[in-house]
């Protein structure tokens, strides 16, 4: 079997890899999929008679931590990368499992401000200011389980390439990386956007 | 572990504590409840440069190629075409346009 071309040196035309270009296009994609949801946040805000505080709604102290935890899970995702780099891979299989334990951390944290607000009669249909908390935190929660479900599989059964293909398995990681910092970069507007502001 | 690689881990935890800084800061000014006008600006500023930090670095953006970079601004452009025209709906009372008055 021929397999997909390009994984491991640049297409002449293009001059990436193709994992590197899918991957771009794909989170073009995302960026307009949230850049909706943001644009539908600014404009039942900005068209509300009144908006609640948010950070008197919601939990700051824990948004807060999560923030660090999912920074944290980007640093711990490019040093797995920098270590396939450096052809060590049982580093490589730390620094995966600390990000996978980041998102774990992160999504458990996240069920407790939802449980909090659940026993509080807080629900999506409250208000329009937490029915648009709970839409794009949740559907930023489904990135991470994406995520976590593509890192798991790089760290289980997905690592016997590294023994095959040490090159493509390398590229494999730094693309679930860009996808899984872009997870992080989402999580940096959301933040200060319900929470903060 | 090669000269050049420990070079890069460097490089990356130096983001790792702008990153920390910044949020402590973001964090810092939200507790100061500014009103929305001082604060929103502020807040944005520093997502932003939150976000370039981990595009440009942990992303590998920079010095990509630019059959990245064009189709990323493209999307750029399409995003925020997509809030001016949202926001614009709402220029009355958010930037004191009279858009009415041309009417009459």
């Amino acid at each position: 079997m021929e397999g997909i071309p390009y994984t491991t040196e640049a297409r002449p035309d293009t001059g990436l890899t193709n994992p590197k270009l899918g991957i771009w296009l794909f989170l073009a994609s995302e960026v307009m999929l949230f850049g909706s949801l943001f644009s539908s946040y600014a404009l039942l805000r900005t068209g509300a008679p009144s908006w609640p505080k948010q950070w008197e709604v919601l939990n700051v102290p824990l948004a807060a931590l999560n923030t660090v935890v999912l920074i944290a899970s980007s640093v711990t995702m490019v040093l797995a990368w920098v270590s396939l780099k450096n052809k060590n891979v049982q580093r490589y299989r730390l620094f995966m499992g600390l990000t996978l334990a980041g998102g774990a951390v992160f999504l458990i944290v996240k069920a407790i401000e939802y449980s909090e607000k659940f026993s509080h009669g807080l629900y999506p249909s409250t208000s329009n200011f937490l029915g648009l908390y709970f839409t794009l935190t949740g559907l930023h929660a489904l990135h991470v389980v994406a995520g976590m479900i593509v890192n798991a599989y790089f760290i289980g059964p997905g690592v016997r390439m590294w023994s095959t293909d040490p090159e493509r398995f390398t590229n494999r990681i730094e693309v679930a990386g860009i996808y899984w910092h872009f997870v992080d970069v989402v999580w940096i507007f959301l933040f200060p956007v319900l929470y903060l502001l | 572990m090669t000269h050049d690689t420990a070079l890069k881990v460097k490089g990356y935890l130096a983001v790792f504590a702008a990153l920390l800084a910044l949020t402590m800061v973001t964090v810092g000014f939200s507790y100061l409840h500014l009103p929305p006008k001082v604060a929103v600006p502020i807040g944005i500023a520093i997502a932003l440069a939150k976000a370039s930090l981990v595009v440009m670095f942990f992303m590998h953006l920079k010095g990509e190629r630019p059959m990245v970079m064009w189709p990323l601004a493209l999307t750029v452009f399409l995003f925020v075409g997509l809030f001016v025209s949202i926001l614009l709906s709402e220029a009355d009372h958010l930037f004191g346009a009279r858009f009415v008055d041309a009417f009459h």
